[in-house]
């Protein structure tokens, strides 16, 4: 038989027998018995010293070429070994992946704080300071400084909690602002979040204690209109486009002129609703110029400076934003209720 | 404040309708809460006749009427009313009339007689017996006076009117009236206030002077008192429109005089009071402060005893009257009263207001006085009052007037400029517009080119701070709709949130994201609450700051510590069935012993956590808070013994630089118990105002290590009471500076290692930052830190 013939055999049967094997070490045999040391095709190289010279190249090339087809066909077969084993092991591996497993657990900020965060960074976009101040405060500034004079109604006990004749739990975060203007110059931008006290008892819509933020502008020449621009910003940052603001004629001591501030019910859009009892509107806010005698007993000269200042109630406008109908859950620390916030 | 339409109507056009009205009123600075048609149920009862009325005879209390309603054929109802009678003018229910409560009238049978409609009772109508004497006697309504059959039964008995609720805004009490508010009414439509022409017309004898003489002796408290007499006084009942008109304001009628007195507070805001003049002791009214435990009983019945200093109008010998709140029972108007004194004067706001409460007496009257009654216009309110004695005929208007007024005010006057007043409102409002609108609010006004010289109307004691509250009088009638939208101009400011709120935000971002919930609490606390922490009698948060007017003893101190109302917080949960939660509260605590400059208490932000729940233990919190801290730059080194109401064996401090900036640990049992609480639970406590004094900022990075690192583990047995923290940290300093990282892994008891000997398991690493470190260089730092184990905690390489 000639050498091309026993090669050709060879790989006949390397073809029978790599379709047989199903592991390395059958594939490794088969690799030894063929191209290892002693193996058949090392022989057939052996074999050549009794070719005559002439024939031993084509001889030699012959062995060569088979040498690399046979390696590259265990190899092939090693790959297809090795997928094999990887897609069994996959198959192996594979999980139910629709089966439940426990969230880690969800924290959240309290609901008025998420609103509270909202508004400053508003605010704060627009140049304004957070400036934070005592709860406990002087009737000075809670009350004195905010032109509500000694025997007014609002500082009836009824209203206000005392803690002696000049001490009170604030009664709204309005005393920052006497307090700013006092030791600064204008401009004054500045907005002063926080805890506020009425002597309410707590009921659905009413709480002891509560939220609010106040802003505060003194500048020259500052207007009711900037004042209507700067709350337009805000009704349209925080509540979405479309959101506007629309001014009613109010009273505050501190504030001349003074207005209650509706915002476009972001329920309906302002086409009425039973959030807005139809109205279209959501009374949010209290605002104003700063009153000149504010101004004067804050050391700020009324004829060159003016000033605009408002108060958001925080928690009214959580409750509205979440549809809380009980204010005192807010201030319950059920996880059930808090847990729904994000 | 009710008021009815048709009141307002007498003085100021409304040609609109009520919600256009409303909204109108709203815009100009009138709040309204909202508004009732009265007799809004009522559709289709009208005047008829009984013209025949005989028994039906299947029944031994119903009648078969024929009744004429103005149309061709009589209608045929039964009626069961035990006082129908033929010749009667009655309401009638029609097929398909609609009455108050939802019910509709139709034809049908009763007992086998047809019956086309109803006989109504005033109740049924839902008409009160304000409105229509005796309405509501047993039956049906019989009318007394003639009226058209077929006529809407509706006007007669004023259920044709809409009551508008206005809601006046503190500072305009002059709206608190009819005037005020048909003035308003007239600015906001554009049409015409016309206040009635007052003529008083005196028939009673001689001068008041030979009737009563009044005194005021406490003219602080009484700045202005304006008295007259009315004599042979006819009492009796109000005619109907006045009734009508009280009605819908909400008050009741109850005579002819009252009435008047009330009437004219409703349409003037100025409180009246009428005085039995035989049952004032000399006929000598004296204005005074009462004297301490001097004694009234009141119209309503009801018996006080009066402090020294409230005001009093006394007789000669007492008290007659509660001074602007309510009159006394034995000087009140009667059936046989034959001399009235009518009052009209001006009361103390803050007087009255410390008086109504202390006594608890609240009327219309005290309302008024204590929002500020005006002390220009009272004179005006007395003549209305004694026109309508005339006009009713109910009494002979004495000649002479009281008026006892030592300072008089002058007219204010205020100036301005047109240019400020308009640049304040933002909105271009021209100078000859500023001055219609102020004229429309019936201010004097003189213009000069820009400036204005502006009289104030007699009835508004609101313009005080002059320019500016012209601005807001110019505006609200040129319209707040007209206010345009501009952003701040002029020089920036940098903005931002404060340190404080940076910190506090942070702190949140991380518990939110450990999974902790934020509560909020009341900043005022029982002082039993604290007493449960059972905390040691100098600890200084038992001293919490008490609030002189408290809603309740449960929230009567500002809180020294947010540990008690966590622990509250937790038990709720507990109780409510939540398996776990994790919460934080973050708030400001009260220290009323050591002062601000300013002689406040001091204000401190404090944390706390708490947790519970099946995967929660010490470690557990105990890594939240390291995490937290470490997160803001803290390194803390975790000490035994905590608060003394925690578990004594599972407390523990986080300690940084020598301060305690975490106290944390296990609710103890006891404290449990108090709390009412069902499982055990954990809580930690930090202090933010020191944690913001303690950060540090991040800094720089460490340069990437270059060189290989060698890890090397250790097992270490030793007595079980020793504290692998303080190990951990004697091991770690003795590695030197080639040691970059040093843990404990894991922890193991067997009877094998002895009794009280535990096994724990350390995992070392070294590196050097110039050079791969050789086998004798670790070798030596390993026996070093094995030295510090043995020599200071007797822990030994496990044989």
């Amino acid at each position: 038989m000639g050498m091309r013939e026993t090669i050709d055999q060879m790989r006949q049967m390397m073809s029978q027998e790599l379709e047989k094997v199903c592991d390395k070490q059958t594939l490794e045999a088969l690799r030894v018995r063929v191209l290892g040391k002693k193996g058949e095709l090392t022989a057939l190289l052996r074999g050549m010293g009794q070719l005559s010279p002439e024939e031993r190249p084509a001889a030699g090339q012959l062995i060569n070429d088979a040498r690399e087809k046979f390696t590259a066909m265990l190899e092939a077969r090693q790959d297809a070994l090795r997928a094999m084993e990887r897609a069994t092991a996959l198959q192996r591996e594979n999980i139910d992946v629709t089966e439940p497993a426990p969230l880690p657990p969800a924290g959240s900020a309290h609901p008025v704080n998420i609103v509270m965060r909202e508004m400053v960074d508003c605010f704060t976009g627009m140049g304004f300071e957070v400036v934070e101040g005592p709860e406990i405060e002087l009737d000075h500034y809670n009350f004195e400084l905010m032109n509500i004079p000694k025997n007014h109604p609002a500082r009836d006990a009824q209203d206000t909690f005392y803690i002696d004749d000049n001490i009170v739990l604030r009664t709204h975060t309005s005393p920052m602002q006497a307090r700013t203007m006092l030791t600064r110059k204008p401009p004054i931008r500045i907005i002063c979040p926080g805890r506020v006290f009425r002597s309410d008892e707590a009921d659905a819509t009413h709480s002891p204690v509560f939220h609010q933020m106040e802003g505060l502008v003194v500048d020259r020449d500052v207007t009711m209109a900037d004042l209507r621009g700067t709350l337009n910003a805000f009704a349209e940052r925080v509540y979405g486009k479309g959101i506007t603001t629309r001014f009613r004629p109010s009273f505050f001591p501190f504030t001349e002129p003074s207005t209650e501030v509706d915002l476009t019910c972001s329920a309906c859009h302002g086409k009425g609703c039973r959030v807005c009892k139809g109205t279209g509107w959501i009374e949010v806010l209290g605002a104003g110029m700063v009153n000149p005698r504010v101004l004067e007993m804050c050391g700020i000269d009324s004829t060159v400076y003016s000033g605009f200042a408002f108060g958001i109630g925080l928690d009214r406008i959580a409750m509205m934003r979440y549809a809380v109908p009980d204010l005192r859950l807010m201030y319950e620390g059920d996880a059930r209720f808090l847990g729904q916030f994000r | 404040m009710k008021i009815p339409m048709k009141w307002i109507r007498e003085y100021a056009g409304i040609p609109v309708d009520a919600e256009t009205y409303m909204n109108k009123m709203i815009m100009i600075g009138d709040g309204v809460e909202g508004y009732e048609r009265l007799g809004a149920e009522v559709e289709g009862v009208v005047v008829g006749r009984v013209l025949t009325c005989d028994p039906h005879p299947n029944s031994d209390h119903l009648h078969i009427c024929k009744v004429d309603v103005g149309e061709a054929e009589p209608l045929q109802i039964v009626c069961g009313a035990p006082n129908v009678a033929a010749g009667q003018l009655v309401p009638v229910a029609k097929n398909g009339a609609h009455l108050p409560g939802g019910v509709t009238i139709k034809k049908g049978k009763l007992r086998g007689e047809v019956s086309e409609g109803m006989i109504c009772s005033g109740e049924e109508l839902g008409c009160p017996p304000e409105l229509y004497p005796n309405i509501w006697e047993k039956g049906i309504l019989v009318f007394n006076e003639d009226y058209p059959l077929g006529a809407d039964v509706r006007p007669i008995l004023g259920l044709d009117d809409t009551v508008m609720d206005f809601e006046v805004l503190a500072n305009r009490p002059d709206c608190l009236s009819v005037w005020g508010i048909a003035r308003e009414t007239a600015v906001a439509l554009g049409t015409e206030f016309k206040k009635p022409e007052i003529t008083v017309t005196e028939t009673g004898k001689g001068d008041i002077s030979d009737y009563v003489r009044v005194e005021v002796r406490d003219t602080d408290l009484c700045p202005r008192y304006v008295a007259r007499v009315i004599d042979n006084v006819r009492v009796g009942p109000s005619p109907k429109w006045l009734r009508e008109y009280l009605y819908g304001a909400g008050m009741r009628s109850i005579n002819n005089v009252v009435d008047i007195t009330n009437f004219v507070m409703l349409e003037t805001g100025h409180p009246m009071h009428a005085f039995d003049l035989d049952k004032v002791e000399g006929h000598h009214i004296i204005v005074r402060r009462a004297k301490e435990g001097e004694f009234i009983t009141t119209l309503d019945g009801k018996a006080h005893t009066m402090q020294a200093g409230q005001l009093a109008i006394c007789d000669a010998a007492k008290p007659s009257c509660v001074a602007g709140i309510m009159g006394g029972e034995e000087s009140e108007i009667t059936g046989s009263t034959r001399q009235v004194m009518f009052e009209c004067a001006v009361f103390d706001y803050a007087a009255t207001r410390l008086t109504s409460r202390a006594l608890g007496i609240r009327t219309e009257s005290s309302g008024r006085f204590e929002k500020g009654v005006n002390i220009r216009t009272p004179l005006e309110a007395m003549q209305r009052a004694c026109q309508l004695i005339h006009d009713l005929d109910a009494g002979d208007v004495v000649p002479g007037i009281i008026d006892l007024y030592p300072n008089p005010v002058p007219d204010q006057v205020v100036t301005g400029s047109c240019a400020r007043i308009a640049r304040r409102t933002g909105v271009d409002i021209p100078p000859e517009e500023i001055v219609r609108i102020l004229e429309q609010l019936h201010f004097g006004v003189r213009r000069d080119g820009d400036s204005l010289t502006v009289t104030v109307p007699d009835f508004r004691q609101d313009i005080t701070v002059g320019e500016a509250d012209l601005s807001e009088e110019a505006l609200r009638v040129y319209g707040y709709d007209e206010i345009p939208g501009t952003l701040l101009r002029g020089e920036t400011t940098p903005g931002g949130r404060s340190e404080r709120m940076r910190l506090r935000d942070q702190v949140t971002d991380l518990l939110t994201g450990m999974g902790f919930l934020e509560i909020m609490n009341y900043s005022f606390v029982s002082p039993k609450a604290i007493e449960k922490l059972g905390l040691p009698a100098d600890d200084p948060r038992l001293n919490q700051l008490p609030i002189r007017n408290p809603l309740g003893e449960d929230t009567s101190v500002m809180r020294s510590t947010l540990v008690p109302d966590m622990l509250r917080t937790l038990a709720l949960n507990m109780n409510h069935g939540n398996e776990a939660v994790r919460l934080f509260e973050a708030s400001t605590v009260y220290d009323p012993a050591h002062r601000t400059a300013e002689n406040l208490p001091t204000e401190t932000q404090k944390l706390v956590l708490g947790a519970y729940g099946k995967a929660e233990n010490f470690f557990t919190l105990r890594a939240v808070a390291e995490r937290l801290l470490r997160q803001l730059g803290i390194e803390v080194t975790v000490e035994r013994d905590g608060a003394p109401y925690l578990h004594p064996g599972r407390t523990a401090r986080l300690v940084s630089g020598g301060e305690t900036v975490c106290l944390i640990g296990e609710v103890h049992p006891e404290v449990r118990d108090r709390f009412e609480m069902s499982a055990r639970a954990l809580i930690a406590e930090l202090d933010l105002d020191q944690i913001r004094r303690l950060r540090t900022p991040m800094g720089v990075v460490k340069p990437m290590p270059r060189y290989p690192s060698v890890s090397r583990d250790l097992s270490l047995v030793m007595d079980e009471r020793t504290e692998v923290g303080p190990l951990l940290r004697d091991m770690a300093a003795a590695g030197g500076a080639i040691l970059e990282d040093a843990r404990m892994f894991d922890v193991y008891r067997s009877p094998i290692l002895g009794p009280d000997r535990k096994s724990v398991a350390f995992s070392f690493v070294f590196r050097a930052p110039d050079r791969t470190l050789t086998e004798a260089e670790i070798g030596k730092a390993m026996e070093k830190l094995l030295k510090a184990a043995e020599e200071k905690h007797g822990a030994v390489i496990r044989a």
